[in-house]
């Protein structure tokens, strides 16, 4: 049973010792309104999709296709797909569903040739390097005793193998501190343009035309929502009949 | 008296020679005067080419047209619409910046992209956060005071009417600038969200001033330009249009009179007779190779095309490449040191509302021996949205569930930053790598390497950032390292071996080239470029008129050339 704690003192953050091992948090409400990804989040009656009126139509509709089109895998072969599907899951932090999906969005700007501006002299171009990632990562749980590579290795090992990834501790055919930036730029670029997340997160939106009017510590446009921690969510989906 | 009392009741003036802001329609954020502007034929030698419709370029543009001189700019990026191609969205605004590949190398690797590099009309300045402040009088001549970096062969005191004038015509907001050469502004400082609040009284805690601005924001009413309404997207183009850029500050002046600005066209060679003189360019359009010719060129592709250009224009009396005789032609690229700390407060900050640049301090911005290191560094705040905050997170070690924590913890962070002053070395430079784009030329290689003073500058400057956090109560601390800011590659100089230009930006050895934009400076200072890039434009375009034979027949001959 995790101790009291408010948003007040900081001491849910990872920095501050807070329990960051696999599994969904604790005392995270589940979401009421809109989509979470996993339906939780510091917001539970907020939803960023509920202002669209109130947004430019060329906004919303590059917005609103985020949610709706969900691309098919179009430059990864299946064994990638595979791999990385799990790796972005790891990475993210996606253990269940509803989940962003940023594997088909990552996929889509690769397939269409968008690149990022710039390329290590010693890296190959970024496509090149999400598919020597994949293999990579195959061959590293492989080197750990998972024939079936990455994405069949236990939920221990492919978090040992990502936090080495991280830390640029692996021996990978590329530069690995590089490539950890390659697809981490990509993964994290796609799973927090999603609106999903900014529900998650509390994210005010574009706000073009109607703007912020409300500045101040502490204050919210009247439809922000204020946060809630420190309901036990297991009573709160009981109470309100969601199971 | 007569104009004090119209201020009085009016608000700030209407700046001269410049009617930008009263030229733009009120009912659409489009740049009137573009199906009607004027066009010059293939073999027109137009006064001036310009390439680039950045700051600088832009700028001058406008400065000239305004002269009589007949200008055609060349912009390799598209004609924005802003109701039409910007969306109120992070990534979203991914083809504002020059994606295409670019190769960068050395011991600190300088990421291009989204951060620094722009593209289209308007250039960088489209992205920028906003901040306009002026250079300090001691950033004209550091290597005479701190024996280090460079010397310009131009002063503050040569700039100083054109900050002026441009921070009229911009409009800048802020509270009276006590730091450099102490100067107020024509706008108002803008209100500031909570977390600017906390820093300032958590900055004063310690002894560190911080003031509101200097923003290239309207607060209040200038022409037809909206004011702000702090949504917080600055650095994904204004489509407000309350920011300024040239795309509001000077095309629209420019076009009506009778600049031509072509865009989606991607200049690849500045061509030259054996004479040494230059006649004009080859550019590529709808994927066709065409020249356009010129009696005189500017080059205003900022501090990677703009080297990248004039290397790959080599041949016959050059064989380096433009102004390439000292060997000097691409070297000495800077960037600022830009770490950003983030700190954890009890209340919600909601970072994303009001203009990421808020308020800044140029307290640390000269040399002080104590400190153990040359020159300085600027705070500034930084505002970022959430992919912004998740690099941000990323960067400080963080992923999986710990990542999604302090993320859903965003609202609660607010981070400032600085802009370090990094010196120049001759090793920091653009070459042309191996691999073209798909033009057929070569695309940029930048190697980037710090020395041990920009080390220190650095460390300090992130110390400083984390005490004036802590001291307004920070829980949590988060950091990020970067930069920003590109300039240098074209240095402008006293004599031909030391640099790429002279003092009027004109290219060593070639009678009618020219270059204006980031690339001339020959120290980075610490302020922000935009404004000083188009200060610089401005005083090039006075000189160039100045110098001119015979206005009338709008024949851009320079008075030297005549001569010699």
């Amino acid at each position: 049973m995790a101790s009291p704690q408010t948003l007040a003192t900081a001491e849910h953050l990872p920095k501050r010792g807070c329990d960051t091992t696999p599994g969904p948090p604790r005392q995270l409400p589940r979401q009421r309104a809109g989509t979470t990804p996993q339906m939780r989040g510091r917001y539970p009656d907020y939803d960023v999709l509920a202002a669209a009126a109130h947004w430019d139509a060329k906004t919303r509709r590059a917005v609103f296709e985020r949610v709706a089109c969900v691309p098919p895998i179009r430059f990864f072969d299946e064994q990638q797909e595979r791999t990385l599907r799990v790796f972005c899951d790891v990475v993210m932090g996606q253990d269940s569903e509803p989940r962003i999906p940023v594997l088909e969005m990552v996929d889509t700007k690769l397939h269409a040739g968008r690149l990022d501006g710039f390329r290590h002299h010693d890296m190959p171009p970024d496509p090149q390097t999400w598919r020597q990632v994949a293999a990579n990562l195959d061959r590293s749980a492989r080197e750990r005793g998972c024939t079936g590579g990455f994405a069949d290795a236990g939920s221990e090992i492919q978090h040992e193998i990502v936090e080495g990834f991280s830390k640029g501790r692996l021996d990978w055919d590329l530069p690995v501190d590089k490539a950890w930036g390659v697809v981490m730029r990509g993964v994290l670029s796609a799973f927090y343009s999603h609106p999903w997340a900014w529900n998650e997160i509390g994210f005010g939106g574009p706000a073009y035309p109607r703007g912020y009017a409300r500045l101040g510590a502490g204050q919210r446009e009247h439809w922000e929502s204020p946060p809630s921690f420190e309901v036990d969510p297991v009573g709160d989906v009981r109470e309100r009949g969601l199971e | 008296m007569r104009e004090r009392l119209r201020v009085a009741l009016k608000g700030s003036s209407r700046p001269r020679g410049n009617d930008s802001a009263f030229l733009l329609d009120p009912r659409s954020r489009a740049v009137p005067g573009r199906e009607s502007m004027r066009r010059y034929r293939p073999d027109d030698a137009v006064d001036m080419l310009i390439v680039g419709a950045g700051a600088g370029g832009a700028t001058l543009a406008q400065r000239l047209a305004r002269s009589g001189w007949r200008v055609l700019v060349l912009e390799a990026g598209p004609f924005w619409d802003p109701d039409e191609d910007w969306v109120s969205d992070e990534a979203g605004s991914h083809h504002l910046y020059w994606t295409e590949e670019r190769v960068i190398g050395g011991k600190d690797p300088v990421e291009l992209g989204k951060n620094n590099s722009g593209r289209g009309v308007g250039g960088s300045m489209i992205h920028y956060a906003g901040f306009t402040p002026r250079f300090h009088p001691s950033d004209f001549d550091v290597r005479s005071r701190d024996g280090v970096a460079a010397d310009w062969p131009i002063g503050y005191e040569d700039l100083k009417p054109h900050y002026e004038r441009l921070e009229r015509e911009l409009p800048v907001a802020g509270e009276l600038w006590p730091w450099g050469d102490p100067h107020g502004y024509p706008h108002a400082p803008h209100p500031v969200a909570g977390g600017a609040l906390r820093a300032m009284a958590g900055a004063r805690k310690l002894g560190i001033e911080m003031r509101v601005g200097p923003v290239g924001i309207t607060n209040g009413s200038f022409g037809n330009r909206p004011h702000c309404i702090y949504r917080g997207f600055c650095l994904q183009g204004c489509k407000v249009g309350a920011k300024a850029s040239p795309l509001v500050t000077h095309i629209p002046d420019a076009l009506a009179h009778g600049v031509e600005v072509r865009a989606d066209c991607m200049v690849t060679r500045v061509q030259s007779d054996e004479s040494g003189r230059c006649t004009g360019v080859t550019y590529f359009h709808d994927g066709q190779e065409r020249f356009q010719a010129a009696q005189a060129v500017t080059v205003a592709g900022y501090s990677i095309e703009t080297p990248r250009l004039l290397l790959h224009s080599a041949g016959g009396r050059f064989p380096g490449g433009l102004g390439n005789q000292a060997g000097l032609l691409g070297r000495s690229i800077m960037v600022q040191g830009a770490p950003q700390v983030a700190g954890r407060f009890p209340e919600e900050m909601r970072m994303y509302k009001a203009p990421p640049p808020e308020i800044s301090s140029e307290q640390f911005y000269e040399t002080d021996p104590a400190r153990g290191f040359l020159r300085g560094f600027s705070i500034q705040t930084v505002g970022p949205l959430p992919i912004g905050w998740a690099e941000h997170v990323l960067a400080d070690g963080h992923w999986g569930q710990a990542l999604r924590e302090y993320m859903r913890d965003y609202n609660h962070w607010y981070a400032i930053g600085v802009l370090s002053e990094l010196l120049p070395r001759a090793e920091n430079r653009v070459t042309l790598a191996q691999e073209t784009d798909r033009h057929g030329m070569p695309v940029a290689r930048l190697d980037y390497t710090q020395c041990e003073n920009d080390r220190a500058n650095i460390a300090y400057a992130k110390r400083t950032l984390r005490e004036i956090l802590e001291a307004a109560g920070a829980q949590d601390i988060l950091t990020i390292d970067r930069y920003a800011h590109l300039v240098g590659g074209c240095p402008m100089s006293h004599t031909p071996q030391t640099g790429v230009v002279d003092s009027d930006h004109k290219v060593w050895g070639v009678p009618n080239l020219f270059v204006c934009d980031g690339s001339v400076m020959p120290t980075q200072s610490a302020a922000n470029p935009a404004l000083t890039i188009m200060a610089l434009a401005s005083r090039l375009a006075q000189r160039l008129d100045d110098k001119r034979i015979d206005p009338g027949r709008g024949r851009g001959l320079l008075r030297e050339d005549a001569a010699a």
